[in-house]
């Protein structure tokens, strides 16, 4: 088990740069998801640490070892892709002991390593089986046994649920994320799945463009996004457009809110996110909130959840989301309403350029 | 009226035509048993004698060994280079694929005769005209497209992330390819082999301006012997080839369905 | 660089063989085929002449011998379809027990040797043949039938040889016909015959394009099947190539006549694939 550095990498074909000097750093035994919309650089960059790929600038550091050079089947590393890739004419056995065989094991030592491996999917009893026997949830945990199996110093996923039904995907993450903990293996895992990314990770590391937006704990992610693009890139938040005036947000003549986030340099036009679910409809009579009156424009249902588009301002939406079952659940189109919104959920960010 | 089967007379004219394909075949086997010198069906007295007199005849002999050496030797070489390089091709590693793919093929198209003629030219004026090694080569140029026909067209079908799954499981580069791209595109690849050997083993415009005395072929015998007049030695010897083919294309298609190949 | 410098490993075997057995062969024939040659003296070094290309256009012989080469090729070409389209039709139409077997058959003289196929027909139409004692034993001739030595016996020979390529070239495109779009023309109030002839003809265009151009280019470059059912007198482009370069010793005339014949298989393959490039354009 090792450490995972990228310094400065960078990655050009001819005319495009799909990665941008990256740098990163992953703890031992740390589970990091890169997550970002596809053609963000997230793919390469693995690729890049498994060898396929050779990265056009910067060094790739295992452990101390620096491997930015080196072929994939020099820098022990377990790669689960998106296909799975299995050996089709390997039985399961042969496909997890492949990896094995290739460090000179072999006879009861490395069936006994096959077993292990296989019983830590729960896939024990399947050795004999061929891959196109088996169910695409099986498939992939025999991906995983085959990668774990030679006891790699990094693990590397390439979007390896995303080829799985919604339920199967939300029992293998728990899989997944138990057999990283139990082996304590450094994991760099690609997804374009926010929920799965937050979830299953120590840390992530959102994408755009090549760049890293921001690398923080999930809860950080969320909460207080760094750049416009992850704040929207996270959940489904209102986005609106505002200034700074004296010390607050403006979204229009009237309507000014109060927000933690950083609201110096008056003039400034900034964007305003606030999340569907920070958005109550229900008087608390807390002084310190944001209170926005507004007009009930849109009322969408869908069994826990009830959805509002509300009319706020002069010309703004807010799509704000409450249970159904309580007192707000049941709200008319054309109804008066009061909505509320602590500072802290009021999230400032510098306006950018690109959408 | 659910359907587009068939009607009855497409179907008899097209089990017409299935067995129109055959009838040489039948009447070459007929022949071969024929009692008499001039070949008559059906055949007036069966004989085994014409088998005899092609079996202990050295021309015979030498050239069905010929042909043998030659197909099997052509085939070897074209298998070794061809899927080397199309394996090459199907990676990008090469710029302008498409237009060296192209070249590969073309002894597909460019007509035989002409590829004859143009190999006897040059090999008489380099002064090698005659040579095995030669005729091996010509061998090899001919058969070569088969083999990367089928080559690309196995590799096209396989998941190229098994080959680097391979990689990352600490295989080297040559590792992969042996212990994982090849198995999966074998079947092809037999077809592939079957298709050059056939090729070499029944080619004439080539091997009849570049082989020497020495190397005649079977197809060049038979070709040549036909001209002096039939002979049921050749219905004989047709028999043998037409056997030896049915036994391959059952065993090819037991082995690899290769009727899918073609 | 890396894997570029394994491509050359990789691919210049194959290229050396091909370069040194194949292209610069080719290449040299071109200046041969510009000499002047002197029976009896044969080729005239460092000469110049036109004359082997003009002869193939100015020439009786070589214009006849052209022309029967060309149709020849139309012939055997249409000789398949008309054949070949119901054998397709019942492979991937009939039932499927049938197809395994009937492919097998169509598979089994393709992969036959080209000789034993020839020689088939050879005992089949020769004067004494199985086709002549089987008519005169029936009584409907008195006289042997000349089937050989002309263009009935090479048409006969070539259309057999030929005939499986274009039969799988068919079963290919008939696959590819949806049959939605069959049932669609039937439920729509098309006859049987109308459905074919505006549904499953039309889809199957590319299919008899190819099988065509395949069938047709072939024809013209035989060599074998027509000097064993045509004999040293029916002549084609390919066998005058064979007796120019082996009894006359004329290689400037020979190498003129195989220029001639692989431009035109060239050029037909190349305006073939521009139209079904077109066509794939439309579609």
């Amino acid at each position: 088990m090792s450490n995972l550095t990228l310094d400065h990498v960078v990655k050009r074909y001819s005319s495009v740069t799909v990665v941008k000097d990256v740098s990163l750093a992953i703890d031992e035994g740390e589970f990091v998801s890169l997550l970002g919309p596809s053609g963000c650089g997230k793919t390469t960059i693995l690729r890049m640490v498994a060898g396929l790929i050779d990265p056009s600038g910067g060094t790739i550091r295992i452990g101390d070892r620096d491997v930015t050079r080196l072929p994939p089947n020099k820098r022990n590393i377990g790669l689960v892709f998106q296909s799975y890739a299995l050996f089709p004419h390997l039985t399961v056995h042969e496909n997890v002991a492949f990896g094995l065989r290739r460090k000179g094991q072999s006879g009861a030592a490395l069936d006994a390593r096959v077993g292990e491996a296989l019983a830590m999917v729960r896939l024990a009893g399947y050795g004999e089986r061929y891959p196109r026997q088996l169910s695409g949830g099986q498939q992939q945990r025999v991906a995983m046994a085959r990668a774990i199996a030679p006891r790699p110093n990094v693990l590397l996923f390439d979007e390896p649920l995303s080829n799985l039904d919604a339920k199967l995907r939300d029992e293998m993450q728990i899989e997944l994320k138990r057999l990283q903990r139990e082996l304590g293996i450094t994991t760099l895992f690609v997804t374009h799945d926010q929920a799965e990314a937050l979830s299953l990770s120590d840390r992530v590391c959102v994408m755009q463009d090549g760049v890293i937006q921001q690398f923080a704990e999930p809860e950080t992610i969320y909460r207080r996004p760094a750049t416009a693009f992850v704040a929207s890139f996270i959940g489904k938040p209102n986005r609106l457009a505002g200034t700074i005036r004296g010390g607050r947000v403006a979204l229009d003549e009237q309507l000014e809110l109060r927000s933690e986030s950083d609201l110096s340099g008056d003039g400034r036009p900034v964007e305003v996110f606030i999340r569907q679910e920070a958005i109550s409809l229900a008087a608390s009579g807390d002084e310190s909130v944001n209170r926005i009156a507004g007009t009930v424009a849109l009322r969408s249902f869908s069994g826990p959840q009830v959805k509002y588009v509300v009319r706020i301002g002069s010309d703004q939406e807010l799509v704000v989301e409450a249970p159904s079952s309580g007192p707000a659940g049941d709200l008319a189109p054309g109804q008066p309403v009061m909505l509320e919104v602590h500072p802290q959920d009021v999230l400032v960010l510098s306006r950018e350029t690109a959408p | 009226m659910n359907d587009q089967r068939p009607t009855l007379p497409v179907t008899t004219i097209a089990l017409l035509v299935v067995v129109f394909l055959q009838i040489p075949v039948i009447v070459v086997v007929l022949a071969s048993f024929s009692e008499t010198s001039y070949l008559t069906i059906p055949p007036q007295g069966l004989t085994l004698k014409w088998f005899e007199a092609v079996l202990t005849d050295s021309a015979y002999l030498g050239a069905i060994r010929n042909s043998l050496v030659l197909a099997i030797g052509a085939t070897t070489i074209s298998m070794v280079l061809g899927v080397a390089a199309s394996y090459a091709l199907f990676r990008k590693m090469l710029p302008g694929s498409e237009a060296l793919t192209s070249l590969l093929m073309s002894p597909l198209i460019i007509p035989s005769v002409v590829i004859g003629v143009a190999l006897l030219q040059y090999f008489t004026l380099v002064g090698l005209r005659g040579g095995f090694v030669v005729l091996l080569l010509a061998h090899v140029v001919i058969t070569v497209p088969y083999i990367v026909r089928s080559a690309l067209a196995s590799l096209s079908g396989i998941d190229l992330s098994v080959e680097e799954a391979a990689r990352c499981l600490g295989a080297d580069g040559f590792t992969a390819f042996r212990l994982v791209t090849l198995p999966l595109i074998k079947p092809g690849l037999v077809a592939g082999a079957l298709f050059s050997f056939v090729t070499s083993m029944e080619n004439v415009p080539v091997t009849i301006f570049l082989a020497g005395p020495r190397q005649t072929t079977l197809p060049i015998l038979i070709f040549t012997s036909v001209e002096m007049g039939v002979d049921p030695s050749v219905a004989a010897v047709s028999t043998l080839l037409i056997i030896a083919t049915v036994l391959v294309l059952f065993f090819a298609e037991r082995w690899t369905g290769f009727h899918r190949f073609v | 660089m890396r894997s570029w410098r394994t491509g050359v490993l990789l691919f210049s075997p194959l290229l050396l063989v091909l370069a040194g057995a194949f292209i610069v062969p080719l290449i040299l024939l071109a200046p041969t085929s510009f000499r002047e040659y002197q029976p009896g003296m044969g080729i005239v070094a460092g000469s110049f002449t036109l004359q082997n290309y003009v002869r193939i256009v100015a020439d009786d012989y070589y214009r006849e011998v052209v022309l029967r080469t060309l149709g020849l090729g139309v012939g055997v070409t249409v000789a398949c379809l008309l054949l070949g389209y119901p054998v397709a039709y019942l492979i991937v139409r009939g039932r499927p027990g049938w197809r395994l077997p009937l492919t097998l058959l169509v598979i089994f003289p393709l992969m036959l040797n080209l000789v034993v196929r020839s020689f088939g027909w050879i005992v089949l139409l020769t004067n004494r043949g199985v086709v002549n004692n089987l008519l005169i034993d029936v009584g409907l001739i008195e006289a042997p039938l000349k089937l050989m030595f002309n263009v009935t016996g090479v048409t006969i020979g070539l259309t057999h040889i030929y005939l499986p390529f274009m039969v799988l070239m068919l079963v290919a495109a008939l696959q590819n016909v949806p049959r939605d779009l069959e049932a669609a023309a039937a439920t729509l109030g098309s006859s049987r015959f109308h459905v074919f002839r505006a549904v499953t003809l039309p889809l199957t265009a590319p299919g008899i394009i190819a099988g065509s151009i395949l069938v047709f280019v072939l024809t013209i470059s035989a060599l074998v099947t027509p000097r064993m059912l045509g004999g040293p007198t029916y002549q084609v482009m390919a066998t005058l190539i064979y007796d120019e370069y082996m009894q006359l010793l004329d290689w400037p005339s020979g190498s003129a006549l195989s220029f001639a014949l692989a431009l035109a298989t060239l050029l037909i393959i190349w305006i073939s694939s521009r139209m079904t490039k077109r066509w794939a354009g439309l579609a």
